[in-house]
């Protein structure tokens, strides 16, 4: 019963009706589930990533294990999962199926081979197939080609370089995304190759290579195989702040586009992401956790953001936050100070508790009437109160030569 | 009768727990009279460590079972939860509870040897168990004479179905292992009664004494004591009572009381006479819940008028209709009654709950217009070396203010006999 915003994109000349997609994982590794993905809204999908025959994959269960403060578990989720287990044929086959029901959709397949025979054997076969982008992962331990165990592919400057070249050679019009990795020295450094290799595009990122949880009566690691564990690809809101900074970093220095992935849980951290320079974002861990229909906030959210802020697209959100990034050194230097809301504070005392033992013993505290009062003589304006601060009653005032700025931070 | 109130899930616990906003200089720490380091039991529940959290409940408090169930937290640290100010309290009693529900009493204790001399403690109350774990934990020998059976009104009175007996016997033995050096059940009316060579006195008895109600009639066959019925419940026995009663209270034993006469009956009709309203009832929230949800039924603005019987035996009682008027010293809306507005509840039993009054003992010491005893800042009562708390001197009051008192003249006595602070 209400007119919807038209969200719609344009990306790498494909059209996305939003900028959510859902990101080659579980939720696009069986055809029904994919099929449930679009159906109920999300733009399109990326199918989970294949190889070529003879590559047989063996998955180990339990793969899922997730960490989070109290009952609320999945804040990082792992998972030691690998490839799809399903054969070439098989997501060929899912292609055209997909493309079919959902010509209006995206439909792209994600891969990862060995030897530039594979690789680009791939590109053709999944271009033929009608995919719509290919997007290949250089973020798995699996697409060392061989050369260092371990090791993943876009941890080597050359071979993202020289991998990339031979996929989009194979690719031709059909627009190439580089799955990067955020374990890397220089991250610029990787995306400058995944330009001079050709890509269309750059996906920011991945999973965060992670050990989550030690069973401290059994010493067994998370996720436990039988007693044993290996490392896990950590996601979900734990690495929000790492993709955002990935992604700012490769926007601020290289001119390719960006998907956005790894971390983003709602709309309001698509938007962070697009402001930071990605053209669309992705999603695995919020579907993974909640369903599929988390599409309707993810797209009315951001419907709603954007006629609130007057914009007209979401691609209106690309890059807005990136002339504000700049190296620490550089930012000015306002005198700030702790500035607390009587009305609003609750008397909890955490602001005091912080500042004693963790900040510059400048907020005193009444014990009669429980109200913490800022020392401005002794406040350097580190905004440590601010964070713990359970009902937004503090806010940063920062002076320059008279002018006034405000640190209020939103949740 | 089995507990109503269920201990909390793992689950329920930790989201309770993670509410708690760990308050610096905590309200609910100060609000509780025991001041148990309520935001420190809390992280420990959070962080998984049962044990410590019971150790650090344990440390402030001795009745730490009795005061998980039965604690009006309401009217203590929850009235003071900074959290009510974002959505509501947290429920720091049921946290409480969760903590020693999954844990038993600490046997890791550290005590120094027991050779500063006796103490006689007279009443084996939460007052005078607090008092003599004090004065344990600094080396002293406490005595406590007691005549019935150690734990006071708790383990006497309070109904098996918010406190079960097996959980308050197992605090009051573990209590007597440790910190009483000797129980002596003689009974002690007066100073001169205690024989024996102690160095200072505690006096908490209690209020033994149950008002009566001043209307003809009281005299009828069928007529009860509130706190008999409940002792005799608690001791696992059957109250005898009849198949229609009538509570005539206000406060918290006469909700209690019909609650035990309707759970150890469904079939019964029991309900409360009150000569106020709902609001003004003086009892706490959750027993007044508890109580409507057994079925207990409630008359407001009903005047006790006159006892009625056939052959020596109550069939009923008449009562005048009232409307409230101005508040009166309590702070409460005096009832008032209306003319002509007489009516007949026919009952078989009438069980009056109207209060406790002192007793007589201890004439030596001085004591107010009501009978309770007189005491100074440091808990002494007007003959020196005698120190007394609890309800004996506060008049009727909850577990965890007795606690408090028993606290408190633990290391006024310390005081007396070691000087300094």
């Amino acid at each position: 019963m209400y007119k919807k915003k038209d969200l719609s994109i344009d990306f790498l000349g494909i059209h996305l009706d939003s900028p959510f997609v859902l990101s080659a994982a579980p939720p696009t590794d069986e055809l029904e589930i994919a099929y449930n993905g679009l159906k109920a809204g999300w733009a399109g999908v990326i199918l989970k990533t294949t190889s070529v025959e003879g590559n047989p994959v063996e998955l180990k269960y339990p793969m899922m294990s997730s960490f989070g403060p109290m009952h609320k578990k999945v804040v990082g989720l792992g998972n030691i999962d690998l490839i799809s287990a399903y054969h070439i044929d098989e997501v060929e086959r899912r292609v055209k199926a997909l493309k079919e029901t959902f010509p209006n959709k995206m439909i792209a397949a994600s891969i990862m081979g060995a030897t530039k025979e594979q690789w680009q054997t791939l590109v053709w076969r999944l271009k033929k197939a009608g995919a719509d982008l290919i997007e290949c992962s250089f973020s798995c331990p699996q697409g060392s080609m061989g050369e260092e165990p371990g090791k993943m592919l876009a941890q080597s400057v050359e071979a993202t370089e020289k991998v990339t070249r031979w996929v989009k050679e194979a690719a031709g019009d059909t627009p190439v995304l580089i799955k990067i990795t955020p374990q890397v020295t220089d991250i610029v450094e990787v995306a400058k190759a995944v330009k001079r290799g050709g890509a269309d595009g750059i996906t920011a990122s991945n999973t965060v290579p992670s050990l989550l949880g030690i069973d401290i009566k059994t010493f067994e690691p998370y996720p436990n195989v039988f007693g044993k564990g290996a490392y896990s690809g950590l996601s979900g809101p734990a690495i929000k702040p790492l993709t955002l900074r990935t992604i700012a970093e490769i926007a601020k220095n290289v001119d390719i586009v960006i998907s956005g992935n790894g971390g983003a849980f709602n709309w309001r951290d698509a938007v962070e992401f697009m402001a930071v320079g990605a053209s669309n974002v992705q999603f695995c861990t919020l579907p993974m956790h909640y369903g599929f229909r988390t599409i309707r906030d993810l797209k009315d959210g951001l419907a709603h953001y954007l006629m609130d802020m007057g914009f007209n697209s979401p691609m209106d959100i690309v890059g807005k936050a990136l002339p504000n990034i700049e190296p620490q050194e550089e930012l000015p230097a306002p005198i700030t100070k702790a500035e607390i809301n009587e009305d609003k504070c609750i008397g909890c005392g955490l602001c005091y508790a912080a500042c004693s033992d963790g900040g510059h013993l400048a907020i005193e505290w009444d014990s009669n009437k429980r109200r913490p009062h800022v020392n401005e003589d002794k406040c350097v304006g580190c905004a440590m109160c601010m964070q713990v601060c359970p009902v937004d009653a503090i806010r940063m005032k920062e002076k320059i030569d008279g002018q006034l700025h405000y640190f209020v931070e939103e949740r | 009768m089995e507990e109503i109130e269920k201990t909390l899930t793992k689950e329920q616990a930790l989201i309770e727990a993670e509410r708690c906003l760990y308050c610096y200089d905590a309200p609910c720490e100060k609000a509780c009279p025991a001041h148990v380091p309520i935001p420190e039991f809390i992280q420990s529940i959070r962080s998984g460590d049962l044990k410590g959290g019971r150790e650090i409940i344990e440390e402030a408090h001795p009745l730490i079972e009795s005061c998980g169930r039965i604690c009006p937290e309401e009217s203590f640290c929850q009235s003071a939860c900074t959290r009510a100010q974002i959505d509501s309290p947290i429920k720091i009693r049921e946290l409480h509870r969760y903590i020693t529900d999954h844990t038993d009493p600490a046997e890791n204790l550290e005590l120094p040897p027991a050779n500063k001399g006796k103490i006689a403690i007279i009443g084996g109350g939460p007052a005078g168990l607090a008092c003599a774990r004090e004065l344990r934990r600094m080396g002293y020998e406490p005595v406590v004479f007691e005549k019935k059976q150690l734990g006071g009104v708790p383990a006497q009175e309070i109904s098996p179905t918010r406190f079960p007996r097996e959980i308050e016997q197992k605090e009051v033995k573990f209590l007597h292992q440790y910190f009483i050096t000797d129980v002596k059940d003689g009974k002690v009316k007066s100073l001169s009664d205690i024989k024996g060579d102690y160095k200072a006195i505690f006096i908490a008895t209690g209020l033994i004494n149950e008002l009566d109600l001043d209307i003809p009639g009281v005299s009828l066959s069928g007529v009860h004591h509130a706190r008999e019925i409940l002792r005799k419940v608690k001791a696992g026995n059957n109250s005898g009572l009849g198949k229609r009663i009538g509570v005539i209270g206000g406060g918290n034993v006469a909700v209690e009381v019909a609650s035990v006469l309707m759970l150890e009956d469904p079939k019964r009709d029991v309900e409360v006479i009150y000569r106020r309203g709902l609001k003004e009832l003086k009892a706490f929230k959750k027993e007044i819940e508890e109580a409507i949800d057994v079925g207990v039924t409630f008359q407001f603005l009903a005047i006790p008028k006159e006892i009625k019987g056939e052959n020596g035996k109550v069939s009923g009682i008449v009562v005048t209709r009232a409307h409230l008027g101005e508040p009166d010293e309590s702070g409460r809306r005096h009832p008032e009654p209306i003319p002509n507005s007489d009516f007949f509840i026919p009952l078989s039993d009438v069980v009056i709950a109207i209060g406790q009054k002192a007793s007589d003992f201890f004439p030596e010491v001085e004591k107010n217009r009501k009978g309770l005893i007189k005491v100074n800042d440091d808990m002494m009562t007007s003959v020196k070396g005698v120190f007394a708390g609890g309800d004996i001197v506060r008049g009727a009051s909850t577990v965890v203010e007795s606690v408090a008192d028993g606290k408190k003249a633990a290391k006024a006595i310390v005081k007396f006999l070691e000087g300094g602070e």
